[in-house]
């Protein structure tokens, strides 16, 4: 599992060396545990993915590539297909796209207003963006769901103070209504796509804050101070200086929030309607909910695992060819 | 950079904190109401559900005994673990060094509902699914990033010139980190352990699939009465959460340079 014949870590460092063995033997140690804690529990969702399910929930080890199969295809595939898991794959990428680029477009002024402030400022708003990034998904979602529901949220307020009848008297609650955002009497935003996005946005949000945080701060004065002094308007200096120089930190940001949005579970299951929810609702039905089919929730892991992997190592290029 | 904000710079500022509250102000709210509805705004205001949470309800006091001591136990399992990656990568570290940095990064950077199910098999294998050992060890490996991230930073702002200077006058290595090393870096390694802390405290899908509902913890107890419709107890619950995180942070605030942490420049005056 590990190497023994690596050399000791010394190379930076200073002071006498002779504790080769010691060093040597716990990052063997390390190596082991971290192996079964956070690499084995990857390998084995793509070991079961192979796996075959048996009569009543349980499954055998195989070596059957059905299960992906049935993600791309259907399972009745060749006579008939089917696309359900290609939908949810599809529904999947479009929320965290656009949750992750939403978050960071709007994260960006932000986060540039932020680091204008003074230090102290700067340590209360990040005491507040760090709590609030850290509230639960299922007390985001309970706030939201208040805020939404038909009876006691949005809906009721916009009823009690005219805008629906508003709305309606200018002809646009009808346009409302063909994007599924109000039911024949009032606004309604349970469910729908609009209600998804904007939660998966606002649980990332300040994560976006978090990521873009340093390199605004870093950003060289000098860039900024050259070009006002040449006479650019401060919209300007954002559009052709700091935007271009923050390029790569915010695609960054925005493929780490894609990643992560990927895997929400509780606002998709909550927001979307039945027939737009994700990869990760279908999992979880598979793997612990309705369907229990372990080895399909593995494939279907998998395939997720593969979406962002991808997305990861296209940032790590992208990365690295602009260093 | 001490300039004042342009106003409307200032009111975007404002309007995005009024956004970020709102949801949570309106369930901290709801936590008043008198019936076993969750209106806002409530009715019957009363402070009977705090009682309710923290005294009356044995669900509610296990889940929340269950949800501290995973925080906790993780916390400090993963800080302890992260201290000597973090220092074997800073000391220069061997291939296997930064392998193990990566590794131990990777549970975090993915989708955390697929580290959820592979955690799920892995203890379903070693006896361990539904154990609150397992759901420790699970947090532990998740949010082993966030320690090994603020001690990587906490040793690289040592000033190798002292390092230098104690090498010269025959400091062993182990007391140079006993006397250099360790005591620079303590804000640091507590900012790791109280960012692990909290979003253990809040963390649910990980601890669905680990838990398997052989025990609750709070944020699990929550997602299962979701479907059912929210109670007032619950939403005492998110006022405790919220001021757990808040007294945290501002523990790291106060000992320690947060933005600086975050990865501001070091301040220089």
């Amino acid at each position: 599992m590990s190497d023994e014949s690596l050399p000791a870590p010394r190379a930076g460092a200073p002071g006498p060396g002779a504790r080769i063995g010691g060093g040597t033997l716990l990052q063997v140690g390390l190596a082991v545990l971290l192996a079964f804690l956070c690499l084995a529990p990857f390998a084995l969702i793509v070991a079961i993915s192979f796996g075959e399910k048996v009569q009543g929930a349980a499954w055998i080890w195989s070596v059957d590539p059905g299960n992906y199969a049935r993600v791309f295809v259907g399972a009745l595939w060749p006579e008939e297909f089917s696309g359900l898991y290609l939908q949810r794959l599809w529904y999947s990428v479009l929320y965290a796209t656009l949750g992750a680029v939403l978050a960071v477009a709007t994260a960006f002024p932000f986060t540039w207003f932020l680091t204008r402030t003074g230090r102290r400022a700067q340590t209360i708003w990040l005491v507040f963006l760090l709590s609030s990034v850290s509230v639960s998904e299922v007390f985001v979602v309970m706030g939201w769901d208040i805020l939404l529901s038909n009876r006691s949220g949005l809906p009721m307020v916009a009823r009690e103070t005219g805008l629906t009848d508003w709305l309606k008297a200018v002809g646009w609650f009808d346009t409302l209504r063909g994007w599924g955002l109000a039911n024949p009497r009032d606004l309604k935003f349970k469910t729908s796509a609009t209600a998804t996005v904007l939660t998966m946005t606002y649980l990332v949000w300040p994560y976006a804050v978090i990521l873009l945080y340093p390199p605004l701060s870093r950003l060289d004065p000098a860039l900024t101070e050259a070009a006002r002094t040449m006479g650019a308007r401060p919209a300007t200096v954002i559009r052709t200086v700091v935007l271009p120089v923050l390029r790569l930190p915010l695609l960054g940001a925005v493929m780490f929030l894609f990643v992560y949005l990927l895997g929400v579970y509780v606002t998709v299951s909550v927001f979307a309607a039945p027939s737009q929810q994700t990869l990760a609702v279908s999992i979880y039905d598979a793997v612990r909910g309705a369907t229990l089919d372990a080895p399909f929730g593995a494939a279907q892991s998998v395939v997720l695992l593969a979406v962002a992997a991808l997305c990861l190592w296209f940032g790590q290029r992208l990365g690295g060819r602009g260093a | 950079m001490r300039r004042r904000l342009h106003p409307a710079a200032a009111l975007f500022m404002g309007l995005c904190a009024l956004v970020l509250a709102l949801p949570i102000l309106v369930v901290m709210a709801a936590a008043l109401n008198g019936g076993r509805t969750m209106l806002f705004p409530p009715e019957d205001p009363t402070l009977a559900r705090f009682a309710e949470f923290f005294a009356g309800d044995p669900v509610w006091r296990d889940a929340l005994w269950n949800s501290g001591l995973i925080a906790v136990s993780s916390a400090v399992l993963a800080t302890a673990l992260a201290w000597p990656i973090a220092y074997l990568v800073w000391q220069g570290g061997s291939g296997l060094s930064k392998a193990l940095a990566a590794a131990g990064a990777m549970p975090f950077a993915l989708p955390p509902i697929v580290f959820g199910v592979g955690l799920g098999f892995l203890w379903a294998f070693t006896a361990g699914l539904g154990t609150l050992w397992a759901g420790i060890l699970s947090h532990a490996a998740l949010f082993l990033a966030l320690p090994l991230v603020t001690i990587s930073v906490g040793l690289q702002s040592i000033d190798r010139a002292h390092l230098d200077a104690a090498a010269t006058m025959g400091a062993t290595e182990s007391v140079m980190l006993r006397t250099i090393v360790w005591p620079q870096t303590i804000p640091y390694t507590v900012s790791g352990l109280f960012f692990v802390m909290v979003l253990s405290f809040n963390e649910f899908i990980v601890m669905f699939f680990v838990s398997a509902s052989a025990f609750t913890t709070v944020t699990l107890q929550i997602f299962n009465s979701l479907r059912n419709g929210f109670t007032p107890t619950m939403a005492v619950a998110a006022i405790l959460f919220v001021s757990v995180s808040i007294t945290a942070f501002a523990l790291v605030a106060r000992w320690g340079d947060l933005p600086r942490l975050m990865g501001a420049e070091p301040e220089h005056d």
